[in-house]
């Protein structure tokens, strides 16, 4: 696929929930090839929404969206990994070490069926190398601090190879040090493994220093282009 | 004692035994998932509903393990939808089989009038009038629950540990689920020979509760739960035996016993940690 052809193509999707809440209006959004694109938006502005019909966990209810190229597939979402908010991982009780969860990463990779190979355990230890986790692979995810915990699910979402990443709010509730560090492997994700990331915050700060191009969404994508355009229009600031 | 060992070969004695250990394999295994997806009163209700269906069974003259089976797969299919639907909360829609379960159930057994019918055994379990056709359908089961737990590990894992990422992985979540929910369904119909239909839900969370006070991984988790499971039934059947009571009851306190021994230890080892470090 060329970098000029979008890999996430939303056309005017909309979403309403039974009870008539409209999460989203006409949403038209493009992600292209190594993007790194910040998705910001106030609460409630349907950022999470919006993450959710580009994983498939829920149909728009007008609109068409694509997945590099395709309609949203099973097979296409193998090839997204997700970093979810911090919040998920709330159960200390949970048996798996961070080597196990990280391995969890490798579950589509590996098919049905199928018991973990010499790959997925040599891709596991590549990933906690990588995100400089390697000392925690045998600790018990309860115990880690959130942002250790965000690390790993980072690993896990890398371990899947994908091509795209979306990360929702994945440092909130993180201490600014661990954030900072979490988001340099971002970079470095983007820039020498050309993998594109969609970051979603409510951190116009952070969105601006990491991101080659922002997308504002209130209700609707009330802008999208680059980082420059967006700090040169004070008019979308003042919107959201 | 001798009199005890002697007891131990009776035939009988020794099919109960057999299920005992049999059931407590299977619903050991489930009861990790159970308690780690947050669906601990799924046995409860699945429990009540398998004893609306085991009377239905009585009352229409059909063979009431067959009815009761049927309701409970019925019931596992019919929880989970309520459930994965988010209509109703989940703990709701458990209320709701159970207690149509409880309900019909007395209503059809009073119906029914069924003298030779004994309302205790169904209720508590009377695992030494087990037959040797209800040890071989359980192994039958124990080969199945294992098969697929073995077959769907990796995938239940990472369902467990998170179903939002899951289902955004491209896995279809709701398959397991259904197929976990049936399980536990046939589980609890197998399980009420051996403890009756008001303490299935014991084994189905005790087990798995105090196999993840200790375990640091799923695999260890299971292999700890199997363990805890087994030996409830061996004590408890063998105290039973001493002391001339319930099975059923006798094996879920053996269960209670092992939780309260697990979490003590876990207690004290804490405890002297941080006397060392206080030092």
């Amino acid at each position: 696929m060329s970098l000029y052809n979008p890999v996430v193509q939303l056309e005017n999707v909309g979403v309403s929930y039974s009870n008539g809440f409209q999460a989203l209006t006409n949403a038209t959004l493009q992600v292209y090839g190594r993007d790194f694109l910040g998705l910001i938006g106030p609460n409630g502005s349907g950022k999470t929404t919006l993450v959710s019909v580009i994983l498939g966990l829920i149909k728009p209810t007008t609109g068409s969206i694509e997945l590099f190229g395709e309609p949203i597939s099973r097979r296409n979402l193998r090839r997204v990994g997700y970093v979810p908010q911090k919040t998920m991982l709330s159960d200390t009780i949970f048996p798996s070490t961070v080597f196990e969860t990280v391995l969890m990463g490798r579950t589509v990779r590996t098919g049905l069926f199928r018991r973990f190979g010499k790959e997925d355990y040599r891709k596991v230890e590549q990933e906690l190398e990588h995100l400089s986790i390697q000392d925690l692979r045998n600790r018990r995810i309860g115990e880690l601090s959130g942002g250790q915990s965000q690390r790993v699910l980072l690993a896990k979402a890398l371990a899947s190879d994908p091509e795209l990443l979306i990360l929702d709010e994945p440092t909130s509730g993180v201490d600014t040090r661990s954030a900072a560090e979490f988001y340099d492997s971002l970079k470095h994700l983007n820039r020498e493994h050309d993998i594109t990331i969609m970051l979603v915050s409510h951190d116009i700060g952070l969105v601006t220093k990491l991101s080659n191009r922002v997308a504002c969404l209130n209700g609707g994508v009330c802008f999208q282009g680059s980082t420059y355009d967006f700090k040169i229009n004070p008019s979308i600031l003042a919107e959201l | 004692m001798t009199d005890l060992i002697s007891f131990l070969t009776e035939p009988f004695i020794q099919r109960a035994f057999a299920i005992g250990i049999i059931i407590a394999i299977i619903t050991s295994v489930l009861s990790v998932f159970v308690v780690l997806k947050r669906v601990s009163l799924l046995g409860d209700g699945l429990a009540h509903s398998t004893y609306g269906g085991l009377a239905l069974g009585l009352y229409l003259g059909l063979p009431p393990l067959w009815v009761g089976s049927l309701v409970a797969v019925l019931s596992a299919v019919g929880i989970t939808k309520s459930q994965r639907t988010k209509r109703i909360p989940g703990d709701a829609a458990v209320a709701l089989f159970l207690v149509l379960g409880l309900g019909a159930g007395t209503v059809l057994i009073s119906l029914s009038r069924s003298y030779g019918f004994n309302l205790e055994s169904l209720l508590f379990g009377s695992i030494l009038l087990v037959t040797p056709e209800q040890v071989y359908e359980a192994s039958l089961l124990l080969a199945l629950v294992l098969s697929l737990v073995l077959i769907m590990f990796k995938e239940l894992v990472f369902i467990t540990f998170d179903e939002t990422q899951a289902m955004a992985a491209g896995i279809r979540t709701w398959a397991y689920d259904y197929l976990f929910s049936v399980l536990t369904g046939l589980a609890v119909i197998i399980s009420v020979p051996v403890v009756g239909v008001l303490l299935i839900a014991a084994l189905l969370v005790l087990p798995g509760l105090a196999s993840l006070q200790v375990s640091r991984s799923m695999r260890q988790s299971m292999l700890i739960s199997i363990a805890f499971g087994v030996l409830s039934v061996i004590l408890g059947l063998v105290g039973s035996i001493i002391l001339d009571t319930a099975s059923g009851a006798m094996i879920v306190i053996a269960a209670l016993g092992i939780l309260l021994t697990v979490g003590f230890s876990k207690w004290m080892k804490r405890r002297m940690i941080l006397g060392q470090v206080m030092l």
